[in-house]
């Protein structure tokens, strides 16, 4: 996928100017600047507690930052754009004894949408997801994939300038996880600023225009994918020989080991020096150099062990 | 506003297509029919079984009488139908009471002397059912002062039927009594007379109207003094308290559920807040029109509606409006404060302790309404909404100046309670975990 034009677009979709939230004597964001483009596909990416809901919140003023600046859609620190937004939270919910239809007309009206334009738009996403027949329904009849089809349709029946989108894949099988991708890429080619938080990182990188990640409350990575990963170097190497992850494990230099089965991953900072020592002390059937892969970057920065905080890599494009 | 409106409709609706809410109000003409109808069949039901009974008078002067009013009485319960009638918008309506037992009395003649020995023989014949129960009169029950408690024993093995010894007690000491006059030589019809009691008259008070017409005062009327007001006061306590608890449950389920935080990108906290509000105070006022409806139509059939001023019913939407909004922002804290139920029942005492102190009180503000008691009472804004209303039922009402001063300062506080509220329900709603102690309440609410 390719990045949208970028050159410099008048107004960013979301602008957070060095906000901060804390709770108590807990410190959720610091100081975080993000500079999210109009019509961009933006991924949120961090471990848990990390502060990923929190920044979500903050942009749609659920919660309001200690202290920084909050700008969405061109309206500064109001909720006056929470209408032109649309949310769908990780942990979702919908009213089990209401049908599909009112559900979704419910949060249709509260974005301000009016009855005939909502029933016109539920009937067409409920068509597109194949579920036309359960508009009458209670939710409580839904399987759990339909349910969440629902709250994805609640989160964009009110064709939202901005959409939210926290965790949006979690619990989904293939073929319905396929149905809400095909239905955000859509979205977005059709101009809208798509804001998602993910755990799984092969999905940000092909379908993000930009990643974003906060850790203990930190930026710490934001930009394109390539600039991120060449912020990295070519430090990284894919191995095939006799002996696998354990020999690997065992030579001087070598990092992070990623035993991926057929093949090896690690961090190495002469691969040409690694290349000879392996040829002396074993078969060498694959060795590639490239760049590493942002699950790779995500473990460095955030792996278990970790004690001090990552350098940020922050390379543009975002803030 | 359109937001608020669209949560209050949306609350309203979700209650009041609930299973709950049509048979808690359709259906209650139709409970309240077959419960009646359930009595009345158990009415039917009941053990006519005539009641035998032994006694054994040792007095030698009182058995033949008692058989005879016995006998009396069983003739009567043969010919007659004991009935009460109503007046019902000029026609009586007769209502039959249920009907009772024949009571059949025996003569024992023991044996010999020995007391114990006749009792214990009179208690085996009820132990085998051949008795029901029986009597023992004293030899001295006819003597003058004869009051040491042993001279009419009455033996059974059923002591929760009344009838019987209630008749007993009746019949005898009537008896006794006629009996003690003739030996003083006193005219027992004569004794009557003048014992007669003088019924006490309760009035209100004498008016002078501007035309210099005094008008009579007129006779005290329970039904309008004490009723009306009680009545009116426990159906405001209960319409309060089905409408204003059931917040607690929608917002803890909307927490549980995660709704609430979609719902939150929405809309503002204070903004779903109020919404709910509105929406249980529509739910409420439909209950009690319902119940008005009810009750005004209950009362105009009984020719009764002209003893409920038509201004209760005003103050009566009035006082529930504000108990709502009172005790609804209570419960909507609560509930956004906790994440389970069971946390949520121990915030709810203290909030529960509030609605309930009018209900431990209301017995002594009937009694003296103008009392300082009565007065501070009505003035503490929690309990203003039962107890003013309360007094303003019990004729001739408060002076207007204190009903004023209570709306104000009701007022005041319902907008205390719904601010406080708004700013732990903004914290609460998203919280997860342990719920919070009232001191950390406290501090959310005073947080920025």
């Amino acid at each position: 996928m390719s990045p949208p034009l970028l050159t410099q677009p008048p107004r960013p979709a979301v602008r957070l100017t060095n906000v901060t939230k804390t709770f108590g004597a807990h410190t959720a964001v610091r100081q975080l600047s993000l500079s999210v483009p109009t019509g961009c596909t933006y991924g949120f990416i961090g471990p848990n507690g990390s502060g990923k809901t929190t920044t979500i919140r903050t942009i749609l003023h659920i919660f309001h930052p200690d202290s920084g600046e909050v700008e969405v859609l061109g309206e500064r620190s109001t909720r006056a754009a929470n209408d032109r937004i649309g949310y769908l939270p990780e942990e979702r919910g919908l009213y089990k004894k209401m049908t599909v239809h009112r559900v979704l007309a419910y949060y249709a009206a509260l974005k301000g949408m009016k009855r005939a334009d909502a029933a016109a738009e539920i009937q067409k996403w409920l068509a597109k997801m194949g579920l036309s027949e359960w508009a009458d329904k209670k939710v409580e009849a839904l399987s759990k994939g339909m349910a969440q089809k629902i709250q994805f349709i609640a989160a964009v029946i009110a064709r939202p300038e901005l959409l939210i989108l926290d965790e949006p894949f979690s619990g989904l099988d293939p073929v319905n996880l396929e149905v809400i991708r095909a239905a955000i890429l859509e979205l977005r080619a059709a101009g809208t600023t798509v804001i998602f938080s993910t755990h799984d990182m092969a999905m940000a990188e092909t379908m993000c225009d930009f990643i974003f990640m906060i850790y203990r409350g930190n930026k710490v990575l934001d930009g394109t994918l390539a600039d991120i990963q060449r912020s990295y170097g070519e430090d990284t190497v894919r191995v095939n020989c006799t002996g696998g992850a354990d020999l690997l494990r065992n030579l001087p230099g070598v990092e992070l080991v990623r035993d991926l089965g057929q093949s090896q991953e690690l961090r190495h900072p002469d691969p040409q020096a690694l290349l000879r020592e392996l040829a002396a002390r074993t078969t060498v059937r694959h060795f590639e150099v490239c760049q590493p892969s942002l699950h790779d970057i995500f473990i460095r920065i955030a792996k278990p062990d970790s004690q001090e905080m990552q350098v940020p890599k922050t390379t543009g494009g975002g803030s | 506003m359109n937001k608020i409106r669209r949560v209050a409709l949306t609350e309203y609706l979700n209650a009041v297509r609930s299973k709950a809410f049509i048979i808690g109000v359709l259906m209650l003409p139709v409970i309240m029919a077959a419960s009646v109808a359930v009595q009345v069949f158990a009415q039917k039901k009941t053990d006519l079984t005539p009641r035998r009974f032994a006694v054994l008078d040792r007095s030698g002067q009182l058995y033949a009488v008692l058989a005879a009013k016995a006998k009396s009485r069983n003739d009567w319960l043969h010919t007659n139908d004991a009935s009460v009638s109503v007046e019902m918008k000029g026609q009586r309506l007769k209502m039959d009471l249920p009907k009772q037992p024949e009571f059949v009395p025996e003569e024992f003649k023991p044996t010999g002397d020995d007391e114990k020995a006749a009792e214990l023989q009179l208690s085996e014949r009820v132990r085998r059912k051949e008795l029901f129960a029986f009597v023992i009169i004293g030899r001295n029950v006819l003597a003058r002062g004869a009051t040491n408690h042993m001279e009419l024993l009455y033996h059974t093995q059923t002591p929760t039927f009344q009838e019987l010894p209630n008749w007993l007690d009746s019949t005898l000491n009537a008896e006794i009594r006629e009996r003690r006059f003739t030996a003083a030589g006193v005219d027992s019809q004569q004794v009557r007379l003048l014992s007669q009691s003088v019924p006490l008259q309760r009035l209100g008070l004498a008016e002078k109207k501007t035309s210099g017409e005094v008008v009579a005062a007129k006779r005290d009327n329970p039904i309008a003094t004490h009723a009306v007001p009680i009545g009116a006061m426990m159906l405001l306590f209960m319409t309060v308290m089905s409408s204003a608890p059931a917040l607690l449950n929608t917002v803890l389920e909307e927490k549980m559920a995660k709704i609430s935080e979609v719902l939150l990108a929405s809309v503002s906290p204070f903004q779903l807040m109020l919404g709910k509000l509105v929406g249980t105070v529509m739910v409420s006022f439909t209950l009690s029109t319902f119940y008005l409806a009810g009750v005004a139509w209950m009362l105009w059939k009984f020719d009764q509606l002209g003893n409920v001023p038509g201004q209760l019913f005003a103050w009566f939407f009035l006082f529930q409006l504000l108990a709502l909004l009172i005790f609804g922002s209570m419960f909507i804290a609560v509930g956004a404060a906790c994440s389970e139920i069971r946390d949520a029942q121990n915030l709810m005492m203290p909030v529960m302790m509030t609605i309930m102190l009018p209900m431990m009180t209301w017995m002594a503000v009937l009694q003296s309404p103008t009392s300082p008691f009565s007065r501070a009472l009505s003035l503490f804004p929690p309990a203003t909404p039962l107890i003013m209303f309360l007094r303003i039922a019990i004729p001739p009402g408060p002076a207007w100046w204190e009903v004023a001063l209570g709306l104000v300062l009701t007022t005041l506080f319902m907008i205390g309670c719904v601010w406080a509220s708004a700013k732990i329900f903004r914290i609460g709603i998203l919280s997860q975990g342990q719920a919070p102690s009232l001191p950390k309440l406290v501090t959310w609410v005073f947080s920025k």
